[in-house]
């Protein structure tokens, strides 16, 4: 068979491309999806971590409730930090649909939830990162002027914040869209999956597979020039 | 207790470490309304603690600081409110960096005090004139000297009208030939009546603006007196030997 035919074979016979379409537009979905939640939360579980590491002692000396409250909370997030990274994201795709969402239907819902909590593991990490780099001067300026600790990280810290992570941000989304291509694991037609039924039908590998490898590599060159892009907008404003 | 004392120390202590090592051993001070207080000492003796303490930067491990009426050193106290009338000076400037110098100065003025863009910039702009920074306005802090960038510090301090201004250390971190222009405007202060407490090595300015010094060693207050009583006659043996070694 030559190319020609390996091609028609693979992918127009049958409308066989429309796996890799669809594929791709779930695998799109659950990326989009996983990241937003990925992003909200772990900027919560940040929070939580750094306002614990930032506030322990004057917490600690008013005493109460709310020393507490955020030591719970603090532990909580760190245990959820070493389950999430210390344990590989097929594990936990297929836990979340085979155990905890054992008698839910839709498959497609499981995988955005279970990318995304996730995904908010290593976010939480990075911003947790970035306000730590952030002078302590900075917080004690905003402070000494008689900004509250949330308006210090408001107005002061997260603005400095937001310019020191965001490449490591979008590094971070853009290793989440390859590792979604586990979810075949449970059962969703993603883009390798998609690729994965055409190489069942035909029996030829090479076509659908290397297909799926390159629009992998399109979507991910794409996304690392813009952050590229990004990285020379914000080192430019920096003076 | 002085009615025109503006901030009342009492036995101010700061241990770290169980108790094992006390940065600050009981300090009881006043500071009066108008008065410059510059605090000396050896490295280590607590003098940037205290400072520090007054605004609860760090917080004291027993003791009370009464200011405006109230013991800030309490648990429970807002301090953000009391921290909004002490102006705070740092050793290394603390501008924020993402910012315009005048975005430094009136983003505190606006949002705490709910002042108006116009009015706090106009407020601003006022007192970069005062220390001749006025054409600096729409610099970011990169862009600006040392001796430039601490100027800015004190004016966006000046700018939440504070009626104490703490400096730590503020001409520590600069160039030699920098150092004049920031004690300059420290000088014009003093003689414009603000409240100042002074960490510093600098002894020119000790003697010559300093209302009282203070002397400090090991987290106590070894000796404390005008310029002339501890520069001219000193009692203490700790104070005759820091002088011999800084003058």
């Amino acid at each position: 068979m030559n190319f020609k035919e390996q091609f028609i074979l693979n992918f127009v016979t049958d409308n066989r491309w429309t796996n890799i379409t669809t594929g791709l537009i779930h695998t799109i979905i659950i990326t989009i999806c996983a990241a937003l939640i990925g992003l909200v939360l772990g900027m919560i579980v940040a929070a939580v971590r750094t306002t614990y590491d930032k506030n322990c002692e004057s917490l600690k000396r008013r005493g109460g409730l709310g020393y507490i409250i955020m030591t719970f909370f603090n532990a909580v997030c760190k245990l959820y930090l070493t389950i999430f990274r210390g344990t590989p994201v097929v594990v936990q795709l297929m836990i979340m649909y085979y155990i905890i969402f054992a008698s839910a239907k839709n498959g497609l819902g499981v995988a955005i939830i279970a990318f995304g909590i996730n995904s908010a593991a290593y976010v939480a990490e990075i911003f947790r990162g970035g306000i730590m780099s952030i002078d302590n001067g900075q917080f004690e300026a905003g402070r000494s002027l008689g900004f509250n600790y949330i308006q210090t990280m408001m107005y002061i810290v997260i603005p400095q914040v937001i310019k020191a992570i965001l490449p490591a941000l979008l590094n971070e989304f853009i290793a989440l869209l390859k590792e979604t291509s586990v979810a075949g694991y449970v059962g969703i037609t993603d883009l390798t999956r998609g690729g994965n039924i055409i190489r069942g039908v035909t029996f030829s590998a090479f076509m659908p597979l290397i297909a799926v490898a390159l629009i992998y590599l399109i979507m991910v060159v794409c996304l690392t020039k813009v952050v590229g892009i990004i990285e020379r907008r914000l080192r430019k404003s920096e003076r | 207790m002085k009615d025109n004392a503006l901030i009342e120390v009492k036995d101010l202590k700061k241990h770290y470490k169980n108790g094992a090592v006390k940065a600050l051993d009981g300090i009881t001070t006043d500071i009066t309304k108008g008065e410059v207080v510059v605090v000396i000492g050896p490295s280590g003796s607590g003098k940037s603690t205290f400072l520090r303490s007054l605004n609860l930067l760090e917080l004291p491990t027993s003791g009370s600081i009464m200011f405006d009426g109230e013991d800030i050193a309490a648990p429970h106290v807002n301090i953000n409110k009391h921290r909004q009338k002490m102006g705070m000076v740092f050793q290394h400037f603390n501008l924020f960096p993402n910012m315009t110098v005048l975005k430094n100065m009136t983003i505190a003025p606006m949002k705490l005090k709910g002042l108006s863009k116009e009015d706090a910039e106009k407020k601003a702009m006022e007192l970069l004139e005062r220390v001749g920074l006025a054409d600096r306005a729409e610099a970011y802090p990169s862009q600006l000297s040392g001796g430039q960038k601490q100027r800015i510090a004190i004016v966006r301090a000046l700018c939440m009208e504070p009626d104490v201004l703490l400096f730590d250390e503020p001409t520590s971190a600069l160039d030699p030939e920098m150092v004049g222009e920031v004690l300059d405007v420290m000088k014009k202060l003093a003689k414009a009546g603000m409240t100042m407490v002074v960490v510093t090595h600098e002894m020119g300015f000790a003697r010559e603006v300093g209302s009282r010094v203070v002397f400090m060693a090991d987290g106590v207050i070894v000796e404390e007196g005008t310029p002339s009583e501890m520069f001219d006659s000193p009692k203490s043996e700790r104070l005759k030997s820091f002088l011999a070694k800084v003058l």
